[in-house]
């Protein structure tokens, strides 16, 4: 079976997740505190997680091609869909886009006039750090992206239609590729200063973007090999054997081990110079977000790595599919542990800087304080001891006293909630409803690529 | 078993060559006296090498006060080259274990070559620590020994410590690697010689026989090695970057700096082995085992890694700006703008700017071409060491400290000295060893041999029916599965 | 000193590794019990075919390497510990980032050397041993397959030869070994 079938029980199936994704999101804005802070991390946290994988697809197709990899050919339209997802992704990221220019949401610290007025380091960095200059990134280059992404696919499916002798379409899918991946290279560790970094605006480290797009990568291989196992088990990608899923384990063993290098070198250098500047990024995450800063390291590591290390449990699919899960799961938490620390900071100096400025003034205040969350209200210790004002929309809304900002724990940010794992499992939704269509649209094997032989006769 | 070959693949051995052909091609220049070139370039090497040793032997004798290092600057020539050497040294493992792993068959014609670079390289760059300490007598300090100085111990947390470390393992790793890679391939030369010659490489192929279960225990220990020498070949790099970027010295401490040095050393490494092959192809006659389509497969390594590197220079420039730390962007603009500017702008231009030139395939298949950017890129990224070490402690914190650094005949004589090491070695080498790996080279010649290459390109599916096609492919995967 | 297996053995040269593959195939069929294949080149899918049972080379470099990791990190919090505790820079004793590098380095050390070491021994080669060699055109461009002759008959070995003859070698001869 060449031709993907989109059944009417996956539609419903994604549909409910999408549906319990968007549940989870009202509950999340609903229950929040003013300035929706959580709601707002975990739509940008999923967004750049789903977007990443696609950046991914496109990244190791552009490499593949210029490589002359050809072993994963027979299902490189799976790639090509995720590939796809960069319109999702813009989308995505232009509510984000939206939101810094608009003020709907204070992910960003530096999108704060105010708070760049009072910041000498904020106001050196708002030449790259303004929200001009991210809405042009973020459109721009992911809109490039995408551009090239779809412009590929149509080569791609032209190829099907009209391959001839001379593989024309195949040296087009070259050029493409190959400005693709300088494009790709230089603009994505721009776009994750822009998203992710400057989320702890003060903060800098080198090798950050290059840590991501590692999360990226991995991720991508991972739910690679979980639907081709799924699509296997429907019946398609009948010539995917073990073979191809061996290579695709030694990717995720590979790259996990390469993310590890990355993350040690970034720590180990941060803590051995221990540079105050630097230091304070690892500092709150090892005090406040210690168990998951240990539980990221642990299970993005060491799990591929004793899993995987064995050649049997690279071509068992029961050792595989455990690993993926985790990797997925694992550089989920990655990107939580990035995103978080950095929105929860921006929060409380906003609502702290809020309170002061404007004092008891509340005809103009509108969202500028953090609530605590419902669980925190039981404890009586944590209760806030600043005024409580009210708000338009009738919730009780609680500024902290910057003292007790870190006594306080937020839920949806020092751990993921089962909010978050609802909104996540909605964008999953999403994701999978998207690329299953994507594969609707082309056979599943492309019989005109010129290394489709050497993919199907593809011995380790 | 059929070998299925994609059509768009150019053939990696030329001339139609038959196993025994091949033996007698690489063996060859094992087998006969040397040209006369080979004896000039060899007694120009000795002589170099002569007075590098003469250089060194006058450091050891008068001190390190005949280098011109001063305060601030601690680490001049010295270090710079051996970060160099280092780096080139990380082409030829880089080349039989990554790319072993990543199945890219183009690297047996040059992973002999650049496996035995390697080695000398690391020997040259190795020099360097040895010789600098000043007492060279107590050199074995360097390792934490049982001695009679009391429980007195190295510092396990100093990164020069770990550098001793990863570059006696690598260079450990590397000979290990290279020489059983080797040991058949004296067993070639050893079943064709006589006389002196033949007890001579009966002891060097340590009685290879050819068995099977030898063979199946020698692959298994090539992929194995290849698996760790992988992330090895990362590590040396990225330790020798530890030495900088551990510090909070401005321009120094960055967390960019692992990677970054890794793709240097890669995009070095590669320069050299260009340099080597494009020599070592012509004179000895190699030209259907280091084809032009092996040329253009490193020139793409060295236009991806080069792009790499000018990727972490604009993001270590970008984020020195960004970091609103002054400090950090001093010592940006002083490497740009400095008194040291001409090496920056060297490394600049031939580090990021002229391997573009590799977009264009007319010069990523030209020899001569890739002959003169190879020597581009060893000098660029010889800069690229010097920038980072004397431009940066030049210019320290305080002003009245600024100072100058030129090096001393002492410190050239030496750096000229170990090309002179280098390249009596390699000559060495491509006399007594087959600098093309004869058994590699064989193993692959079914699937990329130009006459096998091309029979395939009239007789395989690369049909463009599509139904037709895939019912192909779909009936031989049920055919097997009946088997 | 050459060293000997005290074997006759008779052996038939092939051209080509198919070729080879072909008689390998045929003589499982007739359940011939082959003495050794010598080529110049590994060949890929003989191993099954031989009956050789897969490496476990890689298991020792496991092994050799877990035994690196535990010398060098054990060594280094004993010495940094217990045996002379020193602070630098600030940094805790145990300074467990620190003694990644080092530990990385001497398990990978400890397991090529190993493994190389362990290579060399169990395949009975090394510097000074020199095999006596079936045929010297086994490391150019010849296959061999061999029989052991042992206490085999005459006729039996007849049968060999023609078997050997039959499946294409080109050449065939009796040698001890």
């Amino acid at each position: 079976m060449n031709q993907f079938v989109f059944e009417k029980q996956q539609k419903s199936t994604f549909i409910g997740m999408m549906i319990l994704g968007v549940i989870c999101m009202v509950l999340t804005f609903v229950g929040d505190d003013a300035f929706h802070t959580r709601f707002w991390s975990n739509f940008l946290h999923n967004s750049v997680y789903f977007t990443g994988i696609a950046f991914g697809a496109l990244f190791v197709l552009s490499a593949s091609l210029l490589a002359y990899g050809g072993w994963h050919t027979i299902f490189k339209r799976v790639w090509e869909a995720y590939s796809l997802f960069l319109i999702v992704g813009l989308v995505l990221m232009g509510v984000i886009v939206a939101g810094v220019l608009g003020g709907f949401h204070h992910l960003y610290h530096w999108a704060d006039k105010a708070s760049v007025e009072a910041d000498e380091i904020l106001k050196g960095k708002s030449g790259f750090l303004n929200p001009m200059i991210y809405t042009i990134f973020t459109i721009g280059f992911v809109g490039i992206w995408f551009f090239i992404a779809q412009r590929m696919r149509a080569i791609s499916q032209d190829e099907d239609q009209n391959g001839n002798e001379s593989f024309s379409q195949h040296k087009k899918l070259k050029f493409w590729a190959a400005i693709f991946l300088p494009l790709g290279g230089f603009s994505s560790a721009a776009i994750i200063w822009q998203w992710v970094m400057s989320l702890d605006a003060h903060w800098y480290s080198t090798l950050f973007a290059w840590y991501c797009t590692a999360s990226m990568v991995v991720t991508m291989y991972a739910f690679t090999l979980l639907i081709l196992v799924y699509l296997r088990s429907k019946g398609y990608y009948t010539l995917v054997t073990q073979e191809h899923l061996h290579d695709i384990g030694k990717y995720i063993f590979g790259i996990s081990i390469f993310w590890t290098y990355l993350w040690f070198s970034q720590f180990m250098l941060i803590w051995y110079a221990n540079v105050g500047e630097e230091t304070i990024y690892f500092k709150t995450r090892l005090e406040e977000y210690r168990p998951l800063f240990f539980l990221n390291l642990g299970i993005n590591f060491f799990i591929p790595f004793l899993v995987l290390i064995r050649n049997d449990t690279k071509r068992k699919v029961g050792s595989l599919v455990f690993v993926s899960i985790i990797v997925i799961l694992g550089h989920w938490l990655n990107f939580f542990l990035m995103i978080k620390p950095g929105v929860l900071h921006t929060a409380h100096e906003l609502a702290h800087h809020d309170t002061h400025k404007v004092g008891g003034n509340e005809s103009e205040i509108k969202m500028h304080s953090v609530k605590t969350s419902q669980e925190n209200h039981a404890d009586a210790n944590s209760v806030p001891h600043t005024a409580a004002a009210t708000h338009g929309e009738g919730h009780e809304v609680v500024s902290h006293d910057s003292h007790s900002d870190h006594a306080e724990v937020p839920a949806g940010f020092h751990f993921p909630g089962l909010l978050e794992i609802g909104t996540w499992i909605g964008f999953l939704g999403l994701f999978l409803y998207f690329v299953f269509w994507q594969l609707t649209k082309a056979r599943l094997t492309p019989p005109n690529d010129p290394f489709v032989g050497e993919s199907y006769h593809h011995h380790v | 078993m059929s070998v299925v070959v994609s059509p768009i693949r150019e053939p990696l051995i030329g001339g139609n060559k038959t196993y025994h052909q091949i033996t007698e091609d690489i063996c060859a220049p094992t087998e006969t006296t040397p040209p006369k070139s080979w004896v000039i370039a060899f007694i120009a090497s000795v002589i170099t090498l002569a007075y590098g040793l003469f250089c060194i032997g006058w450091l050891i004798y008068f001190g390190t006060g005949t280098w011109n290092l001063n305060r601030t600057i601690g680490w001049g020539w010295d270090i710079t080259n051996f970060v160099w050497w280092i780096g080139i040294g990380h082409a030829g493992t880089l080349i039989s274990a990554i790319l072993l792993l990543f199945r890219q068959k183009w690297r047996t014609g040059v992973n002999r070559a650049a496996e035995a670079m390697t080695i000398f390289a690391v020997i040259c760059a190795a020099i360097f620590p040895v010789i600098h300490v000043g007492r060279i007598w107590v050199v074995f300090y360097f390792f934490p020994l049982p001695n009679t100085r009391g429980p007195l111990w190295v510092n396990f947390n100093s990164p020069l410590l770990w550098d001793i470390f990863a570059i006696s393992t690598y260079f450990t790793v590397s000979l290990l690697f290279w020489y059983t890679g080797l040991v058949p391939d004296f067993a070639t030369i050893r079943d064709r010689a006589s006389g002196f010659r033949k007890k001579l490489y009966q002891f060097l192929s340590f009685g290879w026989t050819g068995s099977a279960k030898h063979w199946q225990r020698w692959e298994s220990l090539s992929l194995v090695l290849a698996g760790i020498s992988a992330p090895l070949v990362l590590s040396v790099h990225t330790i020798v970057s530890f030495d900088f970027a551990t510090s909070i010295i401005p321009g120094w401490h960055t967390t960019i700096f692992p990677p970054y040095f890794v793709a240097g050393a890669i995009f070095s490494g590669f320069a050299m082995v260009q340099t080597l092959m494009l020599v070592t192809r012509h004179v000895l006659k190699l030209q259907d085992y280091i084809t032009v389509s092996h040329i253009e497969s490193m020139n793409k390594v060295i236009l991806f890694t080069g792009t790499m590197v000018g990727v972490a220079y604009l993001t270590e420039l970008f984020i020195a700006w960004y970091s609103g730390y002054v400090y950090e962007q001093f010592a940006f603009l002083n490497r740009a703008t400095g008194i040291y500017w001409w090496s920056y702008f060297g490394m600049m231009t031939c580090n990021v700017l002229s391997p573009q030139l590799f977009w264009i395939k007319k010069f990523r298949t030209s020899i001569f071409w890739t002959f003169i950017m190879s020597i581009f890129v060893n000098i660029g990224m010889w800069f690229e060491r010097f920038v980072i070490i004397a431009t940066t402690l030049a210019r320290d914190y305080i002003p009245s400290s600024w100072s100058y650094y030129t090096p001393s005949w002492v410190e050239i004589g030496i750096y000229v000295g170990t090309f002179g090491l280098f390249f009596t070695l390699y000559l060495g080498f491509s006399r007594v060893a087959p600098v093309v790996a004869i058994a590699e080279i064989k193993s692959i010649l079914k699937s990329s041999g130009n006459q096998y290459v091309n029979h395939h390109k009239d007789a395989h599916h690369h049909n463009i029916n599509e139904q037709h096609a895939l019912d192909h492919l779909t009936a031989e995967h049920e055919g097997e599965h009946h088997h | 000193m050459l060293r000997k297996r005290n074997k006759t053995v008779i052996y038939g040269l092939y051209n080509d590794e198919s070729d080879l593959l072909t008689a390998v195939n045929k003589a499982n069929s007739k359940h011939l019990d082959i003495f050794d294949v010598y080529s110049p080149f590994p060949i890929h899918g003989l191993d099954p075919l031989l009956g050789l049972a897969e490496s476990r080379l890689h298991i020792g470099g496991f092994i050799y390497g877990l035994l690196g990791t535990m010398t060098a990190f054990g060594g280094m919090t004993w010495i940094f510990t217990r045996d002379w505790p020193m602070i630098f820079g600030g940094k805790p004793y145990w300074s467990v980032p620190a003694f990644i590098p080092i530990t990385f380095e001497l398990t990978v050390l400890f397991a090529s050397i190993g493994m190389v070491v362990t290579f060399y021994t169990i395949c009975g080669l090394g510097p000074g041993v020199n095999n006596t060699i079936l045929d010297e055109r086994t490391s150019d461009d010849k296959f061999a397959l061999a029989f052991d002759l042992g206490s085999l008959s005459n006729d039996k070995v007849d049968g060999l030869r023609s078997f050997l003859k039959e499946s294409g070698a080109g050449e065939i001869h009796i040698k001890d070994i």
